[in-house]
């Protein structure tokens, strides 16, 4: 669905004010595998959501929840949907943020053109600003339909750090991976075959610092693509390595993969003294979700 | 021909830690201009494209003793390239250092030894006679002599086309705005260059500066207001503050009271370089017609808003076509 545009009189779709840039940046980033990458944005009275994805077999979302705007003015009907370029998104986002300055800047769709416009606005002397051409929405080539394999999800969740870097270890055999689940011992195996043969493996009880949490009550095993797992978390944004926080990969019907990781998208730098639970949990509130979706391969 | 000096602590110091290093990204190959009162290195004045580059610098700043003599009014012209003149004042000032002699940075006062010359030699190898810009440093214990290539002095001819070209490099946009936020200026530009090749510029007589980059797919820019002007000034019109940018700029352009220019983000991103050599403010201005886009940078006397009269610099970049014509 597309909106038309706006009337003189008529308020914009979406206007709304962020001041975390880069946290916006981050969140964007983690879901760009490759330099250009088209991207459909949704936009709704809870939030924005991006979704960009791959050959029928990868897809990405970033929920932006309107908590983590310091304002929100939603006036559609319905839920407006448009195309643009990730790549472009980030670049222009990037053009806002400047070493030692968080700017405020005001997100505005549609603008006369159809265009989603973004504007510094906490200087009136100084004013950076982006137009971005939109496209009339694709409709995406295929709904993850992501139920649980039964009525106990297999899942685990793993240090974001620690899971980047066993599937960056992975591409020395690269091709396929298999990740197997077991409950007895409760461990996580990922298996590299190709050129050669790695095996991974995470162990629960023995080291709970790598794997928080362990969800399997029978043994699967699963086989992906190495591209679509490494498009995962090739581009995670170091501060959520920095904040060492968890990512969680639960396994659904047929084998399909959900990873999701969580980024911070709190203003760098803000310090609440007399409030410290409160802006702690505000802080925290401040969590952009990304999540992808991997198809596993077909059994032969 | 003869030329002979001895360099200046202040000299020194200021070419090593601050002019060499912006002027060699501005562009490596530079001509050296010495005439009686002064020292310049210009870049592109001969050859049409390319950031035009004019860092100039009274004799005594640099210089002790200084001693030029030629049949072309005292004036010497050659090119070298930058990255090794660098490489000769960095050996120069580490022997000083090295052997215990006089260390430029801390002894003020003290004879400063390095003395360069312009010299004729014969490499090993070769039959011809090459010219170099040879620097004599005088330790307490040693000397080393560190020659740098230089390419012929220019002819007459060519001599008086530069000095031509100098004085038409010093022609002043009718509007000159200050930019007061040099490092926001180069981080914005910076980030630009990654959305576009071409930059428009445009800046008004009420003091705004616009730099905006379009292509297909995005429109980016930024706009700087209530700078200071210089030069022709006007009254921003009644209402103007609640347009977009780009609104207001071609509202002053139809009003005649503000000028557009193209010009290349390349060559925009090279004149910033300038920043390496510490500038207190830079003005913006365009030139009549729209001819180019002049960047002045003003170096202020150490610990005051004085104006240093002594150096200057500023940069000329092409235009690559008039905007909104």
């Amino acid at each position: 669905m597309s909106s038309s545009p706006p009337e003189a009189d008529e308020a914009p779709d979406l206007v709304c004010r962020l001041d975390s840039v880069q946290g916006m940046v981050d969140a964007l980033s983690s879901v760009r595998w490759k330099r250009n990458q088209d991207a459909l944005v949704e936009i709704s009275e809870h939030g924005i959501v991006l979704i960009v994805e791959e050959a029928g077999c990868l897809q990405a979302k970033v929920y932006l929840k309107r908590e983590l705007f310091l304002t929100y003015e939603y006036s559609a009907e319905g839920r407006p949907r448009f195309g643009l370029s990730l790549g472009l998104l980030v670049d222009c986002l990037n053009t806002f943020s400047s070493p030692g300055h968080a700017p405020v800047i005001e997100i505005l769709y549609p603008g006369p053109d159809m265009q989603l416009i973004l504007k510094s606005v906490d200087s009136v002397d100084v004013c950076i600003y982006a137009e971005i051409r939109t496209r009339i929405a694709d409709t995406i080539s295929w709904d993850c339909d992501f139920g649980p394999s039964r009525n106990n999800p297999l899942s685990f969740t793993i240090k974001t750090a620690s899971l980047k870097e066993a599937i960056d270890d992975l591409e020395w055999p690269s091709s396929t991976i298999q990740i197997l689940l077991q409950p007895e011992p409760s461990s996580v195996v990922f298996k590299g075959e190709g050129h050669g043969d790695l095996q991974i493996e995470f162990p629960y009880y023995a080291n709970s610092d790598l794997l928080i949490t362990f969800q399997c009550d029978r043994q699967v095993s699963y086989r992906y693509k190495y591209k679509f797992l490494r498009a995962t978390t090739s581009n995670i944004a170091g501060s959520v390595l920095k904040d060492n926080r968890g990512s969680k990969l639960t396994f659904g019907r047929g084998g399909m993969l959900k990873i999701q990781h969580l980024v911070s998208v709190a203003r760098p730098g803000i310090h609440h003294p007399h409030h410290s639970d409160f802006s702690g949990l505000q802080q925290s509130a401040r969590i952009a979700y990304i999540e992808f979706y991997v198809k596993p391969e077909e059994d032969e | 021909m003869k030329f002979k000096a001895s360099l200046t602590h202040d000299g020194v110091n200021l070419l090593d830690r601050r002019f060499m290093p912006a002027l060699d990204k501005v562009g490596r190959i530079c001509h050296v201009y010495l005439t009686r009162d002064h020292a310049m290195f210009l870049h592109n004045l001969l050859n049409g494209d390319g950031v035009q580059c004019v860092a100039q610098f009274d004799k005594d700043l640099l210089f002790l003793d200084y001693r030029i003599s030629s049949k072309n009014e005292d004036r010497i012209a050659f090119s070298l390239d930058l990255a090794l003149l660098h490489r000769a004042l960095r050996s120069a000032l580490s022997i000083l250092q090295r052997q215990g002699g006089c260390d430029p940075r801390d002894s003020v006062g003290s004879p400063l030894q390095i003395q360069i010359k312009l010299l004729k030699k014969i490499p090993a190898g070769s039959q011809q006679p090459t010219p170099f810009l040879s620097f004599e440093t005088k330790g307490h214990k040693s000397a080393v002599i560190h020659d740098v290539p230089i390419s012929r002095p220019l002819s007459r001819d060519d001599v008086m086309e530069l000095q031509a070209a100098l004085d038409m490099a010093q022609q002043l946009p009718q509007t000159l705005v200050q930019v007061p936020d040099l490092a926001q200026l180069q981080n914005l530009v910076e980030r630009l260059k990654n959305v576009g090749d071409l930059l428009s510029v445009s800046i008004t007589q009420y003091g705004d500066l616009h730099l905006q980059v379009s292509t297909g797919l995005v429109t980016m820019g930024s706009e700087f207001r209530r700078l200071r002007v210089l030069g022709d000034r006007a009254d921003a019109p009644q209402g103007n503050q609640n347009l977009t940018a780009a609104s207001r700029t071609r509202l002053a352009i139809e009003r005649g009271e503000a000028q557009s220019v193209q010009v290349s983000m390349k060559h925009l991103s090279k004149s910033l370089q300038c920043h390496s050599a510490k500038p207190d403010c830079a003005y913006y201005g365009i030139a009549p017609q729209g001819a180019c886009l002049t960047v002045i940078y003003q170096f202020f006397q150490p610990g005051t808003r004085q104006m240093d009269k002594s150096i200057s610099l500023h940069c000329r970049l092409p235009v690559l076509e008039p905007d909104y014509a």
